[in-house]
């Protein structure tokens, strides 16, 4: 019946804060997927400027920043982002919370590149052409003006991650969260998404695997088997991290590999 | 159909959507009862006139007619075999012509712009609750992601072909299904994680950029 339902007007938005310190609380918080425990015991409070996350495939990255912009609610323990409990604020928590995909191709939704970022405006309540133009002057703003009516089909891969990314960035997001945004990328196009990052004002939440993006952070999470396993200063955890790795790597002559 | 909207700024693109719709409607509609082989001839040449005056690779989107080509033959077939062929002339004259228009309509017009010309039409959905905006999204979704379709069945092909050495099989449609159905479950999150098909309640114009 969800069809039927009628927009409600958000009467919760006026309980967010976007100054709020720290901006994320998790608490005790566990996410279940089809029988699965995909996240547990977790509680953070985040209030730094720059956060990564590192863990291996599976460990519950995707999952634990997907907590903070509604696109999962946790099922047990709370998630509040920006003072609001993610549960009530679900459907307005993307104005605060930008998310970037890992795959460019699964991120955008229009045919044009154009059409990709207006779409951002008109959800904001702009008309067609308030939005049409302010993404004319978007892109123009950063270089991109030349890409505006091609096909999204056509763009290399790092065009359409700096596509998808300015998407997001025109509807002010106050954070901006990045599932390894890198991953497709060449040398080149890494260089660039990494300095559009740093000089971004949002407060960034980043997974990498790559992990010399992290080393300037503020903070780094190391996630594992769906509990945080380390939490401190980049400088602490990548060594670690990446000795736990290489402690690993040996495939073993009898044993299970993997 | 998937080579969609060609860019570019020529007077054609220029027109509005609603207004080349209307035309090519009215069109349409004109040149049904007209039998006469040279007024189509004429028109037939305005249509490639239309085409070479976008520009740069104008003409070359007549390739539009080729997937039509076999039925077209077909039709010309018909009418030589049960009466005359210089009706199966005309008649092929004329829906080449309005293939071409329509497709001149469909490559001029941005997919946005072509939305909000049928809007209108999906007005009355409003009365059953639904948004107007959803259907739009749709189609809007259809014409970005065939062309990724597209891609994800041949890289499925060249998967099977390199471990089997035979081109293509029956037995990739359900891969293939099941990557589609994957694919509409990313674009909804993603749809969901920028505010869902409806947007956001409250108009917000703070984040509208503008030139300084």
């Amino acid at each position: 019946m969800a069809f039927f339902r009628k927009r409600q007007e958000n009467a919760q938005a006026s309980s967010f804060n976007p100054d709020a310190d720290p901006y994320a609380v998790l608490e005790n918080v566990g996410l279940e997927m089809t029988g699965h425990q995909v996240l547990q015991d977790i509680s953070l409070k985040l209030s730094e400027r720059r956060i990564g996350i590192v863990g291996l495939n599976g460990s519950g990255k995707s999952s634990l920043i997907r907590l903070l912009n509604g696109l999962r609610l946790p099922t047990s323990g709370d998630v509040r982002v920006f003072g609001a409990d993610t549960k009530t604020v679900q459907r307005d928590l993307p104005r605060y919370v930008g998310f970037v995909f890992q795959n460019p191709d699964h991120q955008a939704i229009f045919p044009t590149v154009e059409e990709e970022i207006a779409f951002g405006l008109t959800q904001l309540g702009a008309s067609k052409t308030e939005a049409v133009s302010g993404a004319r002057v978007f892109l123009e703003r950063h270089g991109c003006a030349h890409l505006g009516p091609k096909p999204f089909a056509d763009l290399s891969e790092g065009q359409k991650q700096l596509i998808c990314i300015l998407a997001v960035l025109v509807m002010k997001p106050k954070l901006l969260v990045l599932d390894e945004p890198m991953s497709s990328l060449d040398g080149l196009a890494t260089r660039r998404i990494q300095n559009l990052i740093a000089a971004l004002d949002q407060r960034i939440i980043m997974i990498s695997h790559d992990l010399s993006l992290l080393t300037s952070y503020d903070r780094v999470l190391w996630m594992e088997g769906g509990r945080l396993r380390m939490d401190g200063s980049p400088q602490d955890v990548l060594p670690a991290y990446e000795a736990d790795i290489s402690a690993r790597a040996d495939i073993p002559v009898d044993g299970d590999a993997f | 159909m998937i080579s969609l909207y060609l860019p570019g700024a020529s007077w054609c693109h220029r027109l509005p959507a609603r207004l080349k719709l209307i035309l090519l409607a009215v069109v349409s509609m004109a040149v049904f009862p007209v039998q006469d082989f040279w007024i189509l001839s004429a028109l037939l040449a305005l249509t490639l006139l239309a085409y070479s005056s976008l520009g740069k690779g104008g003409l070359q989107q007549v390739k539009a007619l080729r997937p039509m080509g076999a039925m077209l033959a077909i039709i010309f077939l018909l009418h030589a075999v049960t009466g005359d062929w210089r009706e199966g002339v005309v008649t092929i004259e004329r829906l080449t012509a309005l293939i071409l228009l329509a497709n001149l309509v469909t490559i001029t017009t941005r997919m946005d712009d072509m939305m909000e010309a049928v809007m209108p039409l999906f007005a009355p959905l409003s009365w059953l609750g639904l948004s107007p905006r959803k259907p739009a999204l749709a189609v809007t979704l259809v014409l970005r992601f065939a062309p990724v379709l597209l891609s994800v069945y041949s890289s499925l092909r060249e998967a099977y072909q390199s471990r089997s050495g035979k081109r293509t099989s029956w037995r990739l449609m359900g891969p293939f299904m099941l990557q589609a159905l994957a694919m509409a479950d990313n674009v909804a999150e993603a749809l969901t994680a920028r505010g869902g098909a409806e947007g956001f309640g409250a108009r917000d114009t703070s984040v509208l950029p503008v030139r300084n």
